[in-house]
Parts: C-alpha cells; sequence; structure tokens
C-alpha cells in the first residue's frame, strides 16, 4: 500500500464520487418519500398501469413494508445502474488511462514495487465503493427514520446492504481486471461497459415475462437476489458470497497481470 | 563492469521494430549518449532499463540488479525523465513536482526549488494548460531533484528553447563533476558533442557504433560557404579542392579534417562572407552508416 498514491487518488476523484453520491441521493429521498404506508402509493398504480416496464426494472410485484418498497425500486436497478457506471469510470482512470497516456511512468518510476503501487489502487476502487455503500445506506435510513419513522427493519436492510455490496465487488473486480490488462482505454472502457450494457439488459429481459425467465442464469447480477434479503432467506447469502468471490479473484488477478506484464510507458 | 549493462538485449515487436541482440554499458562517472533515428530503438531499451518490459532474449541490469525484478530497488538512486511528458491531469506542476517528490520518499523541495529557479519555472499553473516547454522543465526538475547517482534521460531537451537548452547542457556538466552516471537520448548531435564521454548509436533496433565522442566526430563533415570579391578568386580557390562547387563568386564545399587548409588557403583572397553549416545528425548517421558499409 502507497499512502501518497492513495491520497492523491482521493484527490483526483472525489468529484467523480461527489456527483455519483448525489444522484443516488436524489434517487434515495425520492423513493423513500414516494412510499406510503396505507398502501396506496403512487407507484403501485403507476406500475399497474405500464406492468412490463416496471417488470423490467426489477420494480414489479413491490411488497407492502417500507424495506420491501426500498428494495424493488431502488436495489432491483437504480443502486445497480448508476454504481455501474461509477465502476467503469473509476476503474479506467484507476489504470489503463495512466498507461495510456503514459503518466503511469511518474507513478512507476518510484522505490515502490510495482505490486504494491497496482494493489494501492485497487484498495482505493474498493474502498471509495465502500464509502459509496456507506453513504447511500446512510441516506435511506435517515430519510426513512425521518419521514416514516421506526418503519425501516434496519437488521434486514444492513444485510441487503452487504449483499449489494458483494454485486458492486464483483463488478469493480472485472473493470478493474481489463483495465489492467489493456494498454488502451479504448479496450479496457469498451470491454467493461459491454459486460455492464450485458449483464443489465439480459436481466431486464429476463424479468418481463416467463418467456424469457431462464434468461436469468447467464446474467451475472441474478446472484444478487435483493427480495431474498428483504424477505430474510438465507439462500441469498450464497449468490452474495459467490459474487464476493469473483470480485476477489478478479482483482487479484488484475494485480497479478499488472504486475508482471510489458508497459508501453 | 558498468554501472548500467546491457547484455544482448532482443525485444522484437515484430516488422522490424524492436532492439536486436543490444549490448553496451555505461561506466561509473560517465555521460553515454545514445544516439539514433526515430524508431531506432531507443525508448524501448530505456523502457527496459526503467524495468517497464521485459527483455525477450538476453539481461539488463543497473548496479548489477535485474531491472525487471529489482526496479524498486534501483529507483532508490535513479532520476527518469521520459521521452513522452505525460503527467497525472487537473493537478498543478508544483502540486505534482510535490507529488513525484513524497513517491520518491523525499524530505523537502530544496533542490527542486533550485531547479525551479535555474530553468525560470513558474510552476503554479495548472499543467493542462502549460506548453511543451513548461512540461519538459517540470519533468526536468522531477528527475533531478531526488539527486540521484544514475540519470536516464529520454530526449531531455525537446520542447526547450536555445537558452534553456544551454542551461540544460550546464546542468548536466554540473552533474558530470559530481560523479553521476548519465543515459542520454538524443536528436540534437551540439547537447551530446558538449555533455556526452561516449555514444552509442543505433538503428533500426541494432547497435551500429559505441564509440568516444572524438573518435565519433572525427568523421563528421562540414559545409563551409564562402564568398569572394570576385568570381576570377572563387575559381582559382575551387581548384585546390577536389570536392569543392564554384558558383559565381561563391565556392560551397563539405570539410573534415582538411579544415586548417580550407581557412588557410581561403586567407589568400578577400573573403566577404562566411558560412559554417554543421551536419544535422541525419546527415551525420547517413555519412557515418555509409562510411561503416565502406569498411
Amino acid at each position: 500500500m502507497n499512502f501518497t498514491l492513495y491520497k492523491r487518488e482521493w484527490k483526483n476523484n472525489w468529484i467523480l464520487l461527489l456527483l455519483f453520491a448525489a444522484v443516488l441521493t436524489m434517487y434515495a429521498c425520492m423513493i423513500v418519500s414516494m412510499f406510503d404506508p396505507k398502501m396506496e402509493d403512487s407507484l403501485s398504480i403507476m406500475s399497474e398501469s405500464m406492468p412490463e416496464i416496471f417488470a423490467a426494472f426489477g420494480m414489479a410485484d413491490v411488497g407492502k413494508t417500507l424495506l420491501e418498497f426500498v428494495t424493488g425500486y431502488l436495489y432491483g436497478m437504480l443502486l445497480i445502474a448508476f454504481p455501474a457506471v461509477y465502476i467503469i469510470i473509476l476503474s479506467n482512470r484507476l489504470v489503463a488511462r495512466y498507461v495510456d497516456n503514459g503518466s503511469m511512468a511518474y507513478i512507476l518510476a518510484v522505490p515502490s514495487k510495482r505490486g504494491r503501487i497496482i494493489f494501492t489502487q485497487a484498495v482505493f476502487s474498493i474502498s471509495s465503493l465502500l464509502v459509496l455503500l456507506a453513504y447511500v445506506a446512510g441516506v435511506i435510513i435517515a430519510c426513512s427514520q425521518f419521514m416514516f419513522y421506526g418503519e425501516m427493519e434496519l437488521a434486514a436492510f444492513l444485510k441487503l446492504n452487504a449483499g449489494l455490496f458483494g454485486l458492486w465487488i464483483m463488478l469493480g473486480g472485472v473493470c478493474f481486471l481489463f483495465s489492467c490488462i489493456f494498454n488502451d482505454t479504448k479496450w479496457s472502457a469498451g470491454l467493461s461497459t459491454a459486460f455492464v450494457v450485458y449483464s443489465l439488459l439480459v436481466q431486464m429481459v429476463s424479468q418481463v415475462g416467463d418467456k424469457f425467465e431462464n434468461l436469468k442464469y447467464i446474467t451475472p447480477l441474478t446472484m444478487f437476489q435483493s427480495d431474498a434479503f428483504a424477505a430474510g432467506n438465507s439462500e441469498a447469502w450464497l449468490g452474495c458470497i459467490v459474487m464476493y468471490i469473483i470480485g476477489a479473484v478478479c482483482y487479484t488477478a488484475g494485480i497479478i497481470v499488472f504486475t508482471k506484464r510489458d508497459l508501453p510507458i | 563492469m558498468g554501472l548500467i549493462e546491457i547484455n544482448h538485449i532482443t525485444k522484437d515487436y515484430g516488422k522490424g521494430k524492436g532492439v536486436f541482440d543490444l549490448s553496451f554499458d555505461v561506466q561509473e562517472g560517465e555521460i553515454l549518449g545514445f544516439l539514433g533515428p526515430n524508431g531506432a530503438g531507443k525508448t524501448t531499451t530505456i523502457r527496459q532499463l526503467l524495468g517497464f518490459i521485459k527483455p525477450d532474449v538476453g539481461s539488463v541490469s543497473i548496479f548489477g540488479k535485474n531491472c525487471f525484478l529489482q526496479a524498486h530497488e534501483i529507483q532508490r538512486e535513479l532520476g527518469y525523465l521520459p521521452g513522452e511528458i505525460a503527467f497525472m491531469d487537473s493537478m498543478s506542476g508544483i502540486e505534482f513536482i510535490r507529488f513525484v517528490a513524497d513517491m520518491k520518499g523525499m524530505n523537502g523541495l530544496e533542490r527542486a526549488k533550485e531547479l525551479m529557479e535555474r530553468f525560470e519555472l513558474e510552476p503554479s499553473g495548472k499543467i493542462k494548460k502549460m506548453s511543451k516547454g513548461m512540461k519538459q522543465k517540470i519533468g526536468i526538475v522531477c528527475a533531478f531533484m531526488q539527486n540521484p547517482r544514475i540519470l536516464i534521460l529520454d530526449e531531455p531537451t525537446s520542447g526547450l528553447d536555445p537558452l534553456m537548452q544551454n542551461r540544460f547542457v550546464e546542468l548536466v556538466l554540473e552533474e558530470k563533476k559530481k560523479g553521476k552516471t548519465i543515459l542520454m537520448s538524443s536528436h540534437i548531435f551540439e547537447e551530446v558533442e558538449r555533455t556526452c564521454d561516449r555514444a552509442a548509436i543505433i538503428r533500426q533496433g541494432r547497435l551500429v557504433a559505441v564509440d568516444g565522442m572524438d573518435r565519433l566526430c572525427q568523421g563528421r563533415k562540414k559545409k563551409i560557404e564562402i564568398t569572394f570579391a570576385d568570381a576570377d578568386m572563387a575559381l582559382k580557390y575551387g581548384e585546390v579542392f577536389k570536392q569543392a562547387q564554384v558558383n559565381g563568386c561563391r565556392v560551397s564545399m563539405n570539410v573534415g579534417n582538411d579544415m586548417d587548409m580550407a581557412v588557410k588557403e581561403a586567407a589568400r583572397y578577400t573573403v566577404k562572407d562566411l558560412n559554417i553549416n554543421t551536419q544535422s545528425l541525419e546527415e551525420f548517421f547517413m555519412h557515418f552508416y555509409s562510411q561503416n558499409r565502406e569498411d
């Protein structure tokens, strides 16, 4: 771990993080405020008028408690898609962009092992995701307590977030790996984006109707079963653990590949 | 044994790109010029010295340490100026210099400040908005500020104006007095001629020559152009030198070892004007290669 570089990355990326935090704050507050304990919320009325579209975003059959409501409307799509964009941008900024524009020469021409430098970038990637998650979860809890005091089932909500973090770590690991492999941001950003768009699209299609239901087996996002967390279902953890493992393997692979390969800088 | 050792390295990028069976060394306290046309493999060689790429065959070492596996140990005493100037975005010049100093584990920026004054660098602006010359100065400050034992400089004066090129040459000569070892690639013959003890010449990835500067310069020619008072003088002067081209009052010719004779002979007539053009590095290469082929 190189603390000089770690601090530098915070300075380089805090605005990006702030931007996504702000967007997610808006959505989180909006969704929570739409919850209606009397079960006549405007969203479910909308949902009945266009069920396919709501189903695609994982917002069909949203339950009646605040936890189920938040899970359905936020953790099905919004808290996956927006952070995924953040992950794509950040991963490229952390490695591939420095290699592409040559400034990696300055980062590596220091008395620090290459492995330590790239490990620092991985740690930064994970810790910035953790900050984002803690912040968003905090906002949701604060909004819930403020507007519907005592309605949120906190323990289950925290478990749900642990699951979501597994998904983020998986996406982060895959994008980080791409960033470590390619010299050209065109390729690393391109493949990261393709991976994320593919995963999201297939998941959306698989949720629309029974006809395409089996498609859920070919998107990694299926491993995050947000409803199961809300229901306190223990099998939710299995997929979640697999996602953490995939993420860890990808981050490690990225570090190893980067440490051993030739760099055109 | 040299402080920098390059042993029969080959790095093949296909299509004749890369370096092939390249060997030379740099002795402690020596300045070695590394010359060659664009795409000859200078940067490929330097990247291997910095540990950014591994040779396919052969080995590179600095202080007897493997350049790829022990890069971090070598870096403690190495200053590097990359050929392509690329810094991290959105930083100001001084922020970047501080960042590099911290990354290198330096305490204090005394030496950096001294260098900034010397190169008249005002580093408070954003790097993004700086001119090429300004960026190059930042690169130079970053390479020299840690007072390293070895300096590897890839095209150090590109983008600098002649005044700053001069200051750079002075800086290199001072470092040499302090006993530093320097490997410097360059396009500009004058700076190599003024600073280096030896030069390695490379073309198409292969070593053409490594030799002392004085020996390499021996074969170097200058083109002189003399304008005489009248055409008659020019004609008479032209008869003495078989390579001379006479055009009215003007005589132009390439002069090598016969400089003394060329000057003394011209002194017999009325000289109205005299121009001396030094061969460019490219011309020198052409000359050098053709000479080598004759051998």
